[in-house]
Protein backbone atom coordinates (compact mmCIF):
# COMPACT_ATOMS: atom_id res chain seq x y z
CA UNK A 1 0.00 0.00 0.00
CA UNK A 2 1.21 3.38 -0.70
CA UNK A 3 1.30 6.43 1.03
CA UNK A 4 -1.35 8.06 -1.41
CA UNK A 5 -3.80 4.94 -1.21
CA UNK A 6 -3.40 4.60 2.70
CA UNK A 7 -4.46 8.60 2.30
CA UNK A 8 -6.95 7.93 0.95
CA UNK A 9 -8.39 5.19 3.66
CA UNK A 10 -7.61 6.87 6.70
CA UNK A 11 -10.82 8.37 7.29
CA UNK A 12 -13.12 5.05 6.99
CA UNK A 13 -9.93 3.64 9.32
CA UNK A 14 -10.31 5.79 12.06
CA UNK A 15 -13.66 5.71 11.70
CA UNK A 16 -13.91 1.76 12.21
CA UNK A 17 -15.18 1.13 8.54
CA UNK A 18 -12.18 -1.00 7.41
CA UNK A 19 -12.19 -4.52 7.84
CA UNK A 20 -10.24 -7.80 7.14
CA UNK A 21 -7.64 -7.50 4.63
CA UNK A 22 -7.76 -3.40 3.79
CA UNK A 23 -7.67 -3.10 8.03
CA UNK A 24 -4.71 -5.24 7.84
CA UNK A 25 -3.07 -3.19 5.06
CA UNK A 26 -3.49 -0.06 6.34
CA UNK A 27 -2.38 -1.29 9.88
CA UNK A 28 1.09 -2.64 8.19
CA UNK A 29 1.46 0.46 6.38
CA UNK A 30 1.20 2.96 9.65
CA UNK A 31 3.78 0.66 11.18
CA UNK A 32 6.52 1.34 8.70
CA UNK A 33 5.37 5.03 7.62
CA UNK A 34 5.85 7.51 10.37
CA UNK A 35 4.68 10.57 8.16
CA UNK A 36 1.26 8.42 7.61
CA UNK A 37 1.21 7.77 11.34
CA UNK A 38 1.26 11.17 12.20
CA UNK A 39 -1.88 12.56 9.26
CA UNK A 40 -3.64 9.63 11.48
CA UNK A 41 -2.72 11.14 15.07
CA UNK A 42 -3.66 14.67 13.46
CA UNK A 43 -6.84 13.21 12.42
CA UNK A 44 -7.66 11.67 15.27
CA UNK A 45 -6.41 14.81 17.34
CA UNK A 46 -8.63 17.06 15.04
CA UNK A 47 -11.62 14.55 15.38
CA UNK A 48 -11.41 14.36 19.52
CA UNK A 49 -11.45 17.74 19.36
CA UNK A 50 -14.33 18.53 17.30
CA UNK A 51 -16.13 15.77 19.63
CA UNK A 52 -15.07 17.46 22.73
CA UNK A 53 -17.22 20.70 21.17
CA UNK A 54 -19.68 21.80 23.18
CA UNK A 55 -23.66 20.79 21.69
CA UNK A 56 -25.32 23.39 23.53
CA UNK A 57 -24.18 27.07 23.08
CA UNK A 58 -26.00 29.62 25.22
CA UNK A 59 -27.58 32.89 22.84
CA UNK A 60 -25.86 35.85 23.67
CA UNK A 61 -29.52 37.62 25.07
CA UNK A 62 -32.47 36.54 25.59
CA UNK A 63 -34.49 35.62 22.26
CA UNK A 64 -37.86 34.70 23.85
CA UNK A 65 -39.48 37.77 23.85
CA UNK A 66 -38.52 38.03 20.14
CA UNK A 67 -40.41 34.72 19.73
CA UNK A 68 -43.43 35.65 22.09
CA UNK A 69 -43.89 38.98 20.06
CA UNK A 70 -43.90 36.71 16.68
CA UNK A 71 -46.19 34.16 17.63
CA UNK A 72 -48.89 36.97 19.12
CA UNK A 73 -48.78 38.56 16.04
CA UNK A 74 -49.17 35.82 14.23
CA UNK A 75 -52.12 34.70 16.29
CA UNK A 76 -53.88 37.82 16.04
CA UNK A 77 -53.35 37.48 12.21
CA UNK A 78 -54.39 34.49 12.21
CA UNK A 79 -57.96 35.01 14.32
CA UNK A 80 -58.49 37.81 11.71
CA UNK A 81 -58.05 35.25 9.14
CA UNK A 82 -60.39 32.68 10.59
CA UNK A 83 -63.04 35.32 11.01
CA UNK A 84 -62.63 37.17 7.53
CA UNK A 85 -62.45 33.44 5.79
CA UNK A 86 -66.30 33.56 5.60
CA UNK A 87 -66.51 36.63 4.68
CA UNK A 88 -64.26 35.97 1.69
CA UNK A 89 -66.51 32.99 1.00
CA UNK A 90 -69.86 34.79 1.42
CA UNK A 91 -68.30 37.18 -0.64
CA UNK A 92 -68.08 34.55 -3.17
CA UNK A 93 -71.21 33.25 -2.61
CA UNK A 94 -72.66 36.86 -3.51
CA UNK A 95 -70.77 36.79 -6.38
CA UNK A 96 -72.30 33.74 -7.73
CA UNK A 97 -76.10 34.51 -6.75
CA UNK A 98 -75.47 38.00 -8.56
CA UNK A 99 -74.30 35.95 -11.65
CA UNK A 100 -77.45 33.69 -11.34
CA UNK A 101 -79.40 36.70 -11.18
CA UNK A 102 -78.35 38.44 -13.85
CA UNK A 103 -78.42 35.24 -16.36
CA UNK A 104 -82.44 35.41 -15.01
CA UNK A 105 -82.70 38.97 -16.28
CA UNK A 106 -79.73 39.46 -18.40
CA UNK A 107 -78.71 37.39 -22.13
CA UNK A 108 -78.11 34.49 -21.73
CA UNK A 109 -75.01 34.45 -23.80
CA UNK A 110 -71.24 33.74 -21.88
CA UNK A 111 -70.09 37.07 -20.64
CA UNK A 112 -66.87 38.00 -19.20
CA UNK A 113 -66.44 39.88 -15.65
CA UNK A 114 -64.06 42.89 -15.79
CA UNK A 115 -60.84 41.88 -13.88
CA UNK A 116 -59.46 44.06 -10.97
CA UNK A 117 -56.44 45.81 -12.81
CA UNK A 118 -53.02 44.59 -12.20
CA UNK A 119 -52.59 46.39 -9.38
CA UNK A 120 -53.45 45.00 -6.23
CA UNK A 121 -57.21 46.02 -5.15
CA UNK A 122 -55.98 48.35 -2.54
CA UNK A 123 -58.78 50.99 -4.10
CA UNK A 124 -62.41 51.77 -3.94
CA UNK A 125 -64.82 50.76 -6.34
CA UNK A 126 -66.94 52.36 -8.71
CA UNK A 127 -70.08 53.77 -7.52
CA UNK A 128 -73.35 51.63 -8.03
CA UNK A 129 -76.70 52.25 -9.27
CA UNK A 130 -79.46 51.57 -6.50
CA UNK A 131 -82.96 52.25 -6.95
CA UNK A 132 -83.86 52.49 -3.19
CA UNK A 133 -82.99 55.70 -2.27
CA UNK A 134 -82.08 54.73 1.54
CA UNK A 135 -80.35 51.85 0.35
CA UNK A 136 -78.57 53.96 -2.36
CA UNK A 137 -77.65 56.69 0.68
CA UNK A 138 -76.26 53.21 2.86
CA UNK A 139 -74.53 52.17 0.11
CA UNK A 140 -72.34 55.72 -0.62
CA UNK A 141 -71.63 55.85 2.85
CA UNK A 142 -69.80 52.71 3.19
CA UNK A 143 -68.45 53.64 -0.26
CA UNK A 144 -67.25 56.59 1.49
CA UNK A 145 -66.21 54.50 4.59
CA UNK A 146 -64.16 52.11 2.57
CA UNK A 147 -62.27 54.97 0.90
CA UNK A 148 -60.84 56.69 3.63
CA UNK A 149 -60.11 53.00 5.43
CA UNK A 150 -58.27 52.33 2.07
CA UNK A 151 -56.24 55.07 2.92
CA UNK A 152 -55.56 54.63 5.87
CA UNK A 153 -54.55 51.09 4.85
CA UNK A 154 -52.27 52.51 2.33
CA UNK A 155 -50.48 54.47 5.03
CA UNK A 156 -49.85 51.62 6.95
CA UNK A 157 -48.56 49.42 3.65
CA UNK A 158 -44.87 49.35 5.20
CA UNK A 159 -45.74 47.59 8.74
CA UNK A 160 -47.99 44.97 7.43
CA UNK A 161 -46.18 41.92 7.05
CA UNK A 162 -46.12 40.89 3.07
CA UNK A 163 -47.61 37.92 3.26
CA UNK A 164 -50.62 39.38 5.07
CA UNK A 165 -50.72 42.13 2.80
CA UNK A 166 -50.94 39.96 -0.17
CA UNK A 167 -53.81 37.70 1.71
CA UNK A 168 -55.72 41.06 2.79
CA UNK A 169 -55.59 42.18 -0.94
CA UNK A 170 -56.50 39.44 -2.55
CA UNK A 171 -59.66 39.19 -0.36
CA UNK A 172 -60.65 42.22 -0.94
CA UNK A 173 -60.53 41.50 -5.03
CA UNK A 174 -62.80 38.47 -4.01
CA UNK A 175 -65.43 41.43 -2.07
CA UNK A 176 -64.57 43.96 -4.88
CA UNK A 177 -65.40 41.45 -7.66
CA UNK A 178 -69.03 40.33 -5.73
CA UNK A 179 -69.57 44.44 -5.39
CA UNK A 180 -69.07 44.77 -9.16
CA UNK A 181 -71.18 41.76 -9.86
CA UNK A 182 -73.64 42.81 -8.08
CA UNK A 183 -73.61 46.39 -9.64
CA UNK A 184 -73.94 44.86 -13.09
CA UNK A 185 -76.62 42.94 -12.10
CA UNK A 186 -78.41 46.47 -10.42
CA UNK A 187 -78.27 48.20 -14.08
CA UNK A 188 -80.32 45.35 -15.44
CA UNK A 189 -82.37 45.15 -12.39
CA UNK A 190 -82.33 48.17 -10.44
CA UNK A 191 -85.71 47.13 -8.36
CA UNK A 192 -84.68 43.90 -7.32
CA UNK A 193 -84.81 43.80 -3.53
CA UNK A 194 -82.69 40.89 -2.77
CA UNK A 195 -79.57 42.92 -5.38
CA UNK A 196 -79.99 46.33 -3.76
CA UNK A 197 -79.71 44.36 0.21
CA UNK A 198 -77.03 42.39 -1.51
CA UNK A 199 -75.00 45.47 -2.52
CA UNK A 200 -75.08 47.31 1.25
CA UNK A 201 -74.41 44.23 2.75
CA UNK A 202 -71.17 43.18 0.71
CA UNK A 203 -70.49 47.08 1.22
CA UNK A 204 -70.91 46.29 4.79
CA UNK A 205 -68.33 43.43 4.99
CA UNK A 206 -65.56 45.51 3.49
CA UNK A 207 -65.70 48.15 5.97
CA UNK A 208 -66.01 45.68 8.51
CA UNK A 209 -62.94 44.14 7.60
CA UNK A 210 -61.09 47.23 6.74
CA UNK A 211 -61.68 48.77 9.78
CA UNK A 212 -60.35 45.46 11.55
CA UNK A 213 -57.38 45.40 9.44
CA UNK A 214 -56.42 49.03 9.47
CA UNK A 215 -56.83 48.59 14.13
CA UNK A 216 -54.11 45.56 13.51
CA UNK A 217 -52.04 47.04 11.61
CA UNK A 218 -51.98 49.88 13.92
CA UNK A 219 -51.25 47.59 16.53
CA UNK A 220 -48.47 46.78 15.52
CA UNK B 1 -20.33 -9.42 42.36
CA UNK B 2 -24.01 -9.52 42.36
CA UNK B 3 -24.18 -6.94 45.08
CA UNK B 4 -22.23 -4.32 41.91
CA UNK B 5 -25.10 -5.78 39.50
CA UNK B 6 -27.84 -5.28 41.55
CA UNK B 7 -26.46 -1.60 42.32
CA UNK B 8 -25.76 -0.99 38.71
CA UNK B 9 -29.26 -2.25 37.62
CA UNK B 10 -31.27 -0.24 40.74
CA UNK B 11 -29.24 2.76 39.06
CA UNK B 12 -30.21 2.05 35.64
CA UNK B 13 -34.04 1.55 37.19
CA UNK B 14 -33.92 4.97 38.64
CA UNK B 15 -32.31 6.77 35.50
CA UNK B 16 -35.35 5.20 33.42
CA UNK B 17 -37.66 6.25 35.91
CA UNK B 18 -36.35 9.99 35.95
CA UNK B 19 -36.15 9.79 32.26
CA UNK B 20 -40.08 8.41 32.05
CA UNK B 21 -40.92 11.22 34.31
CA UNK B 22 -38.68 14.13 32.28
CA UNK B 23 -40.48 12.63 29.15
CA UNK B 24 -43.13 12.97 31.04
CA UNK B 25 -43.49 16.74 32.18
CA UNK B 26 -42.49 17.45 29.11
CA UNK B 27 -45.62 16.03 27.40
CA UNK B 28 -47.87 17.72 29.45
CA UNK B 29 -45.82 21.04 28.91
CA UNK B 30 -46.68 20.33 24.80
CA UNK B 31 -49.92 19.48 25.29
CA UNK B 32 -50.56 22.83 27.43
CA UNK B 33 -48.86 24.53 24.45
CA UNK B 34 -51.05 22.79 21.88
CA UNK B 35 -54.38 24.43 23.61
CA UNK B 36 -52.09 27.43 23.12
CA UNK B 37 -50.54 27.86 26.24
CA UNK B 38 -47.69 30.34 25.36
CA UNK B 39 -46.18 30.14 29.10
CA UNK B 40 -45.78 26.45 28.78
CA UNK B 41 -44.11 26.80 25.17
CA UNK B 42 -41.41 29.38 27.07
CA UNK B 43 -40.74 26.33 29.06
CA UNK B 44 -40.00 23.77 26.04
CA UNK B 45 -38.14 27.20 24.63
CA UNK B 46 -35.62 27.48 28.36
CA UNK B 47 -34.94 23.45 27.71
CA UNK B 48 -34.49 23.59 24.36
CA UNK B 49 -32.82 27.09 23.58
CA UNK B 50 -29.30 26.19 24.01
CA UNK B 51 -29.03 22.99 22.09
CA UNK B 52 -30.61 24.93 18.94
CA UNK B 53 -28.85 27.52 18.89
CA UNK B 54 -25.76 25.76 19.61
CA UNK B 55 -26.63 23.75 16.24
CA UNK B 56 -27.82 27.21 14.58
CA UNK B 57 -24.51 28.51 15.32
CA UNK B 58 -22.34 25.98 13.94
CA UNK B 59 -24.26 25.63 10.55
CA UNK B 60 -24.45 29.14 9.96
CA UNK B 61 -20.71 30.36 11.89
CA UNK B 62 -22.83 33.61 12.07
CA UNK B 63 -23.82 34.39 15.82
CA UNK B 64 -26.55 37.12 14.89
CA UNK B 65 -28.16 35.29 12.04
CA UNK B 66 -27.73 31.89 14.59
CA UNK B 67 -29.97 33.95 16.53
CA UNK B 68 -32.52 34.85 13.96
CA UNK B 69 -32.39 31.22 13.11
CA UNK B 70 -33.24 29.90 17.00
CA UNK B 71 -36.08 32.21 16.95
CA UNK B 72 -37.39 30.91 13.40
CA UNK B 73 -37.30 27.37 14.56
CA UNK B 74 -39.69 28.31 17.79
CA UNK B 75 -41.64 29.87 15.62
CA UNK B 76 -42.67 27.10 13.43
CA UNK B 77 -42.13 24.85 15.84
CA UNK B 78 -44.81 26.63 17.46
CA UNK B 79 -47.15 26.43 14.25
CA UNK B 80 -46.30 22.87 13.93
CA UNK B 81 -46.79 21.88 17.04
CA UNK B 82 -50.43 20.32 16.37
CA UNK B 83 -48.18 17.50 14.74
CA UNK B 84 -46.09 16.74 17.64
CA UNK B 85 -47.54 13.34 19.13
CA UNK B 86 -44.65 12.53 21.68
CA UNK B 87 -42.99 9.74 19.81
CA UNK B 88 -40.01 11.23 20.73
CA UNK B 89 -38.56 13.65 22.42
CA UNK B 90 -39.27 17.44 21.97
CA UNK B 91 -35.57 17.96 20.82
CA UNK B 92 -35.61 15.47 18.56
CA UNK B 93 -38.78 16.60 17.28
CA UNK B 94 -36.70 19.96 16.78
CA UNK B 95 -33.93 18.35 15.50
CA UNK B 96 -34.90 18.41 11.67
CA UNK B 97 -37.25 21.19 11.64
CA UNK B 98 -33.59 23.20 13.10
CA UNK B 99 -31.57 21.94 10.02
CA UNK B 100 -34.61 22.63 7.46
CA UNK B 101 -34.36 26.53 9.08
CA UNK B 102 -30.82 26.68 8.76
CA UNK B 103 -30.63 25.50 5.43
CA UNK B 104 -33.15 28.56 4.02
CA UNK B 105 -30.63 30.53 5.51
CA UNK B 106 -29.35 32.34 2.78
CA UNK B 107 -33.38 33.92 2.64
CA UNK B 108 -33.05 34.56 6.19
CA UNK B 109 -29.82 36.38 5.63
CA UNK B 110 -31.14 38.50 3.57
CA UNK B 111 -34.01 39.88 6.34
CA UNK B 112 -31.64 39.78 8.72
CA UNK B 113 -29.22 42.43 6.75
CA UNK B 114 -32.10 44.54 6.24
CA UNK B 115 -32.49 45.27 9.75
CA UNK B 116 -29.16 45.44 10.91
CA UNK B 117 -29.30 49.18 9.24
CA UNK B 118 -32.29 49.74 10.96
CA UNK B 119 -30.94 48.48 14.91
CA UNK B 120 -30.36 51.10 17.37
CA UNK B 121 -27.38 48.46 18.68
CA UNK B 122 -25.25 47.36 15.93
CA UNK B 123 -22.74 46.34 18.02
CA UNK B 124 -24.60 43.08 19.14
CA UNK B 125 -24.52 42.07 16.30
CA UNK B 126 -20.97 41.52 16.63
CA UNK B 127 -20.90 40.04 19.92
CA UNK B 128 -19.97 36.05 19.20
CA UNK B 129 -22.17 33.63 21.81
CA UNK B 130 -20.34 32.09 24.49
CA UNK B 131 -17.93 30.19 22.84
CA UNK B 132 -15.63 27.07 24.31
CA UNK B 133 -12.37 28.09 25.80
CA UNK B 134 -9.24 28.45 23.11
CA UNK B 135 -7.95 25.02 24.82
CA UNK B 136 -11.31 23.39 23.96
CA UNK B 137 -11.12 24.06 20.18
CA UNK B 138 -11.57 27.86 19.53
CA UNK B 139 -9.50 27.43 16.32
CA UNK B 140 -11.38 24.15 15.27
CA UNK B 141 -14.42 26.73 15.67
CA UNK B 142 -12.89 29.15 13.17
CA UNK B 143 -11.67 26.94 10.61
CA UNK B 144 -15.14 25.04 10.76
CA UNK B 145 -16.91 28.41 10.30
CA UNK B 146 -14.56 28.48 7.16
CA UNK B 147 -15.70 25.35 5.74
CA UNK B 148 -17.90 25.54 2.40
CA UNK B 149 -21.57 24.87 3.43
CA UNK B 150 -22.55 21.47 2.38
CA UNK B 151 -18.99 20.08 3.70
CA UNK B 152 -20.01 21.93 6.98
CA UNK B 153 -23.19 20.55 7.29
CA UNK B 154 -22.02 17.25 7.32
CA UNK B 155 -19.09 17.74 9.19
CA UNK B 156 -20.59 19.19 11.92
CA UNK B 157 -23.93 16.60 12.31
CA UNK B 158 -21.16 13.91 12.23
CA UNK B 159 -18.18 14.54 13.86
CA UNK B 160 -19.76 17.10 16.50
CA UNK B 161 -23.21 15.78 16.51
CA UNK B 162 -22.46 12.20 16.07
CA UNK B 163 -24.88 11.60 13.51
CA UNK B 164 -24.26 8.46 10.82
CA UNK B 165 -24.01 9.11 7.50
CA UNK B 166 -27.47 7.15 6.98
CA UNK B 167 -29.04 10.00 9.66
CA UNK B 168 -27.25 12.93 8.42
CA UNK B 169 -28.47 11.83 4.54
CA UNK B 170 -31.98 11.56 5.57
CA UNK B 171 -31.63 14.79 7.52
CA UNK B 172 -30.38 16.60 4.25
CA UNK B 173 -31.99 15.04 1.55
CA UNK B 174 -28.70 13.89 0.16
CA UNK B 175 -27.21 10.16 -0.47
CA UNK B 176 -25.19 8.28 2.01
CA UNK B 177 -22.17 8.17 -0.34
CA UNK B 178 -22.33 11.99 -0.57
CA UNK B 179 -22.63 12.73 3.21
CA UNK B 180 -19.43 10.76 3.38
CA UNK B 181 -17.84 12.35 0.75
CA UNK B 182 -18.81 16.11 2.05
CA UNK B 183 -16.96 14.60 5.42
CA UNK B 184 -14.01 13.80 4.40
CA UNK B 185 -13.58 16.61 2.23
CA UNK B 186 -14.25 19.09 5.24
CA UNK B 187 -11.38 16.83 7.55
CA UNK B 188 -8.97 17.41 5.24
CA UNK B 189 -9.60 21.18 4.60
CA UNK B 190 -9.81 21.20 8.30
CA UNK B 191 -6.60 18.84 8.48
CA UNK B 192 -4.98 21.51 6.17
CA UNK B 193 -6.09 24.44 8.12
CA UNK B 194 -4.37 23.34 12.13
CA UNK B 195 -1.67 22.24 10.54
CA UNK B 196 -1.23 25.76 8.70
Amino acid sequence: MTCHELDERLDDWVDGALAGAEAQAVESHLAGCASCRERERQLRQLLAHAAALPRSLAPPRDLWPGIAERIERGSAWSALWTSWHPLALAAAVVLGLAALLWNDVGPTAVRTVAMPSASPSLRPVADTAVADPVLAAAAREYEAAATALLQALQRRRGVLPPEDLARVEANLEVIDRALEEVRQALVKDPASPELNRMLVATHRKKVDVLRRVVRLSTAL
Amino acid sequence: MEGLAGVASGDARVLMSEDHDRRAAEMRLVRAAQQGDLLAFERLYRDNERKVFGLCFRLSSDPALAEELTQEVFVRAWRKLSSFRGESAFSSWLYPLTLNVARSERRSRGRRDARIVATEDPERLERTPRTPAPEAGFDLEKAIAALPKGARAVFVLHDVEGRTHEEIAALLTIAPGTSKAQLFRARRLLREALVS
